[in-house]
Formats: structure tokens, C-alpha cells, sequence
């Protein structure tokens, strides 16, 4: 869950760069002839609400109006106790209480005098906040998330500086595992990560007899991989790293760089889409995990990392 | 790690209901309804269990490696990164609000339109069983742990995010799955807690913190107080309010209380002293909750919620609020609701802790 540092550190990421993303969203709606825009958030799905408004819920589900040509309104589950703090980090200057999402939702359009709105990724609300939409007569327009959430350069260096992240933790705390329990590993890798600042993680440890899976309380050989999933200032990335002998990760490293290459022969997942990563077939998407799983010595060993796509194909973050 | 008298209670369930069958489903946040039946920690974005009224369960679920993993416990396990189209037709669907709408119109396009079977199953839920209370047990025993670290941890110096790095540190180490943990400090102007910001701890501060570790997939909480350095008076004024109306719900929780008349009982401390104004929702959301697969389980305690207490119940009685005395304090325990009123499971001691700070 989200419990680490939530901020926004303008230096790092820019007003102007969340400024541009809102006005490209304010451009749709004026061309699409539509009064406003909603966006839905929750814990764990908050890659969007996030891109546009800085906004990433440490708790309760909260949806987010925004205007043509005006400032986004938070409808929030919190306690209005928080809302200082959510100022302090987020675009919003306006934030309603919202324990009946729906409700405040259609005060709101009421009040604005909005008979239709936009919807990002209409068929994605929950259903317990589409079925009170459709029933509310504001009529609901299907805004494709792919017109909306178009990554930038403040975007891709939040990544870069996560996936880094990501690298160098596993690279000080994973040759620590060996003879511990992947209890311990997972502890110091939770410690290391948000001292960081990270304010989520799941991290996935395989024996080298399974996949990477929660740990359970096994002790951890010479052979072994972390699979690290760390979000950063909202900003989610993969690192899958082996602790093995030095031939064994060359060729994984190898291999790795093979499938990076060609794009295909590993795991995919998308680290662009409303979660924070989801099991793809393809990997046209902006930014993905790229994993391979090699069998050396009867060991199952992994191997990965956070990649953007290119013109001229795959590059590391 | 199938729950069998779930399966059981789910089958009467479907019987008494005339469902042919059921979907649990679960997405990231919210696992509690899959896991209630097929207790595995999936970690992609969704999963759904389908029992149906001969008791067979199909999962599907959205990773490969989650695949494996569940394999390990239902033999008949589906990998969909087309979540929408593996779910099949089902008469009803605990977590239904949850779902996606294109997952509930993919269910109307294979033949049936589900039902909703959230209340009831939460309500099952409830009552745990003897294996349940067991990781409950488990749970409560290292959230009394990552109390004790919590509090020899903070210090002035230390910013609230590093304090927060070291206890979930701690409680992974110790075999949490996951944590809830909110934390604030200050003085008389905190009038809440939320996550850890980069502040740096002050002596004087009153540093509050509600944990609460996942074991097994079962949450149990504790909520207190310390302060850095030698508690002031309103301080211990405001603890001592706090303390009577923990008791208050601790000596009344049992089966047949209604949760409004502990959440009264609660309330009424405060009214007692002139601080009745406190108790509303301007400064305080609930006077505790249910514990369980989620840490924030319905009922909630509050005078305005009407439910009547079951043994095998667990819950936490938790007074947490604003006073003008101390700014936002915090105390609270789980209880398990017994046969003839209830039993804390937490062993913290019962006081405001205070950390020397020369």
C-alpha cells in the first residue's frame, strides 16, 4: 500500500509539465464539444489521475472533473482533515468531500449545468460508479485513455530516475540474501526503498523452483531472483534481478539483451496503462517490464527490466 | 489455500439464493472477496474465483506467475491477459461494484446478468473461523512487535517517512504480507493523520501512528500515541479521555451489542469532559471498525450505523480524534468479540508512551 513519502518536488517534476498535460486535455474537450472531463482513482489504480493532476490516493477511491478551460475539481472520499496536504501536493485548489462519490459528482454537473461530459476509458469506471452515471441522465462520452495520457519528457525522466532506483537498491541489497529468509531480503529491500522515497513496492522473490511469488518464509540458496515492482512519485517501474555465479548472470544479461533486441522471447508488461503494471502480449506500449526466465543448472533464474519503446525499438529506462 | 467452510457457507449460500453459481473477485487493492475463498496473494491486476453449486472452483487470474502460484491449490487455474473474455457466464458476484464495467458486460454477453452478492458475503465474513482467528492472532502479535520498534525508533531528528521506512522494514522482515499504517506528528495544530511526509520529528511532538500488518491476508490494528519527551499537561489530559473511552467500548463490546451503542459509549466520554463537538465528522471518521481480509471491514463503529455484535466478530474500538488539548490523538486495540463479551488481543500496554528525549 501506499505508505511511503507522497510529494511533489516541483524541481523534479515541473508545474509547466502538468500545466501542458491539462491544456491538451482541455484542447480534446473543446474539439470533442464536451464541458468536462472525469477521471477515476483509487490505491491501486492511479497511473492517470496521477499523470494529469499529481494526485495518487493513499486510501478510498475519488474522482476527478476537469473542465474546459478551468481547474480540475477533486471529488474525494478523505476526510476534508487531509485536504491541506493533498494541496500541497496536487494541482488542486478545489476539493469537494465525497464519501457518495456519485452524488457529489452529479451536484457538481448539476451546478455547472452539464447535461454530457467525457469519460476517460468509459467502460473501465467501476461498476459502482458507471451503473449512478448512466442512471443520472448526464450523458457519458467515451475518451479513450490513448488520446489523453501521451507520456512527455518530465514523464520518461520520472521513469528513468525510478528505474534507477530500482537498479541500485537490488544491486546493494540483493547479494544479501543468500542463507536468510526471503522474509529478511524482502524486509531490507522495503527499508532500502523508502528511505529512498518510494511510497509502494511488491516485491516478488523466486527460490529458483518457482516463479517470483510473495515470500512465504523460505530460506534463500546460492540461486535466487527479486523480482521489484517500485512506484516513485507515482511513477512505477520493474527490476528483476538473479543472485547467481558470474557465468550464470553474463548469460542472463545476454539473453536479456537478445530479447530486448528483437522484443520478443519475455515476459511483457505494460507500465503505461491504468494500473501499475498489467500482462501484455505486445510491446508497443510506451514504457514496459521486460522479464526472461533462463533454467541454469536446474535453477530457474529471471532476469528484467523497465524499457521504453522507441522508433528505433527498445531502449532501457 | 482453499477456505473450506467458506465453500461450504458459499454453496448454502447459492442454494438459498437459487444461484447456479459464484464469482469472488479481486483487484489489487481490494483482494478480499477472492481471497475469502482462495486465500493466495495474487499480485497482478485481477482475479476471480468461480465456484460453482457442486462446489468446483475455477480461478482466473492476470499474471503467469500468479498462475503458478495458485496451481500450488486449485488444480483448475486460467492465465487471462484477456481478463473480460475468460470470465465466463455467473449468477452473482461478490465484488461486482468493484469489477470493471466491461467485466460485468462481458458476464451479461456470456448469458446471465450477475447478481450482487457483496452484503452477503461480507456478512459471512464476519464471523471467522478458528483458522482465521488464528491469523488474526498472528497478525495482532506483530502489530504489538512493530509498535514496540515504532517506538523505540522515533526520535527528534528522524523524518516521518524514515520512521515509517523502518517499522515496514521491519514488519516484512517479521512476515507481513502488507501493512496499513498511517502516522502524523506536531503539536495542537495536526488535526489528522495521513502518509509520512519528509517532517522532522520534534521534541514535544505527539507522534501518532495506526498500524496495522497483514498475515496470511488478515489485518489487525493498533493505534497510540507517543510523545518525544515528557508528555504536557494537555497532553495527558487529552490520553486520559482517550483511555476511558477505549474502555468504555472494551468493557461493552460483546455478542448482542448493537456497534451504535459502542460508538456511544465512546462519544459520551468525550461529551462528558465538553468535548462532544469532537466526535463528529469534522475531526474523527469512526470510533473503530471490523477487522479481517481488509483492514477497513464493515461494520463501522459509529452511532449512526446499526448492526448487532456476533461471536467470532473481530473488531477495533479506536476513540481516534482532534482535541484541543493535544491535536489529533490516537488509541486503540483489536478485540475479538467471545461468547460472553470480548477479549483483546493486543499485549501493548495501555498507556501514553513517551520517548526520553535527554
Amino acid at each position: 500500500m501506499k505508505r511511503g513519502l507522497i510529494r511533489w518536488d516541483r524541481a523534479e517534476l515541473p508545474s509547466s509539465a502538468l500545466e501542458s498535460r491539462l491544456a491538451r486535455v482541455n484542447s480534446l474537450l473543446n474539439a470533442r464539444n464536451l464541458p468536462a472531463l472525469l477521471v477515476y482513482s483509487d490505491v491501486w489504480r492511479s497511473s492517470h489521475a496521477r499523470f494529469l493532476t499529481n494526485f495518487m490516493p493513499y486510501w478510498n477511491r475519488s474522482l476527478i472533473l476537469i473542465p474546459a478551460g478551468a481547474a480540475p475539481v477533486l471529488l474525494c472520499g478523505l476526510s476534508p482533515r487531509v485536504y491541506p496536504w493533498i494541496r500541497s501536493v496536487t494541482v488542486f485548489d478545489e476539493i469537494r468531500p465525497a464519501a457518495k462519490l456519485m452524488t457529489a459528482m452529479t451536484q457538481l454537473c448539476t451546478e455547472r449545468g452539464w447535461k454530457s461530459i467525457g469519460v476517460l476509458d468509459l467502460a473501465q469506471l467501476p461498476n459502482e460508479v458507471y451503473g449512478p452515471l448512466i442512471l443520472s441522465g448526464i450523458e457519458p462520452t467515451n475518451i479513450p485513455a490513448s488520446e489523453v495520457i501521451c507520456f512527455d519528457d518530465a514523464e520518461f525522466s520520472m521513469r528513468r530516475r525510478a528505474a534507477r532506483m530500482a537498479r541500485e537498491i537490488l544491486a546493494v541489497e540483493l547479494p544479501n540474501g543468500a542463507g536468510r529468509s526471503d522474509y529478511a531480503l524482502t524486509g531490507a529491500l522495503e527499508r532500502s526503498l523508502r528511505m529512498a522515497g518510494a511510497e509502494d513496492a511488491v516485491i516478488l522473490l523466486s527460490t529458483g523452483n518457482t516463479a517470483p511469488r510473495p515470500a512465504s518464509g523460505a530460506t534463500l540458496g546460492d540461486h535466487y531472483s527479486v523480482s521489484l515492482a517500485l512506484e516513485y512519485c507515482g511513477h512505477w517501474v520493474r527490476g528483476t534481478r538473479a543472485h547467481t555465479t558470474p557465468d550464470n548472470q553474463n548469460l542472463l544479461q545476454e539473453r536479456f539483451r537478445d530479447a530486448l533486441a528483437v522484443s520478443a522471447g519475455a515476459q511483457v508488461e505494460t507500465l503505461s496503462g491504468p494500473y501499475p503494471f498489467e500482462s501484455t502480449h505486445s510491446a508497443d506500449s510506451p514504457v514496459i517490464a521486460l522479464t526472461i526466465e533462463t533454467t541454469i543448472g536446474g535453477a530457474r533464474l529471471f532476469f528484467g527490466d523497465s524499457c521504453l519503446g522507441t522508433a528505433r525499438g527498445l531502449e532501457l529506462l | 489455500m482453499i477456505n473450506e467452510h467458506r465453500r461450504k457457507q458459499l454453496i448454502e449460500l447459492m442454494t438459498e439464493r437459487g444461484w447456479d453459481s459464484i464469482l469472488l473477485y479481486g483487484h489489487g487493492w481490494r483482494k478480499e472477496h477472492f481471497r475469502s475463498l482462495v486465500n493466495v496473494n495474487y499480485s497482478g491486476p485481477h482475479a476471480a474465483a468461480r465456484l460453482s453449486k457442486s462446489g468446483d472452483i475455477r480461478v482466473t487470474v492476470t499474471t503467469p506467475w500468479d498462475r503458478e502460484l495458485v496451481e500450488e491449490h486449485v488444480p483448475d487455474v486460467v492465465f487471462a491477459s484477456d481478463f473480460a473474455g475468460a470470465l465466463g457466464s455467473c449468477s452473482a458476484v461478490s465484488g461486482l461494484e468493484l469489477m470493471q464495467q466491461r467485466f460485468v458486460n462481458a458476464i451479461r454477453a456470456a448469458g446471465t446478468d450477475p447478481a450482487s452478492a457483496t452484503t452477503d458475503v461480507e456478512e459471512l465474513r464476519r464471523v471467522k473461523t478458528a483458522e482465521e482467528l488464528e491469523c488474526l492472532k498472528r497478525a495482532v502479535a506483530l502489530a504489538d512487535r512493530g509498535y514496540q520498534h515504532f517506538a523505540s525508533t522515533a526520535r527528534p531528528g528522524i523524518k516521518e517517512y524514515e520512521l515509517v521506512a523502518e517499522v515496514e522494514g521491519f514488519l516484512k522482515t517479521n512476515g507481513a504480507e502488507d501493512n496499513f499504517m498511517l502516522i502524523a506528528s506536531g503539536g495542537v495544530e495536526v488535526v489528522g493523520m495521513k502518509p509520512p511526509t519528509d517532517r522532522v520529528l520534534q521534541r514535544g511532538d505527539s507522534v501518532t501512528t495506526e498500524l496495522t500488518p497483514q498475515v496470511n491476508g488478515y489485518y489487525a490494528q493498533i493505534c497510540r500515541t507517543l510523545t518525544l519527551g515528557p508528555p504536557s499537561e494537555g497532553q495527558l489530559q487529552a490520553f486520559a479521555i482517550f483511555s476511558e473511552a477505549q474502555k468504555a467500548a472494551e468493557d461493552l463490546i460483546a455478542p448482542g451489542i448493537n456497534v451504535s451503542e459502542a460508538a456511544k459509549a465512546q462519544n459520551d466520554v468525550f461529551r462528558k469532559y465538553g468535548y462532544g463537538e469532537y466526535t463528529g465528522s469534522k475531526y474523527t471518521r469512526v470510533r473503530g471498525h471490523g477487522l479481517g481480509l481488509f483492514p477497513d471491514e464493515t461494520p463501522h463503529i459509529l452511532e449512526d450505523v446499526d448492526y448487532v455484535l456476533k461471536e467470532g466478530m473481530v473488531v477495533i474500538a479506536h476513540p481516534n480524534t482532534y482535541l484541543p488539548l493535544s491535536g489529533y490523538m490516537v488509541f486503540g486495540d483489536t478485540l475479538q468479540v467471545t461468547g460472553t463479551g470480548n477479549v483483546r488481543l493486543n499485549q501493548t500496554e495501555k498507556k501514553l508512551f513517551t520517548m526520553v528525549t535527554d
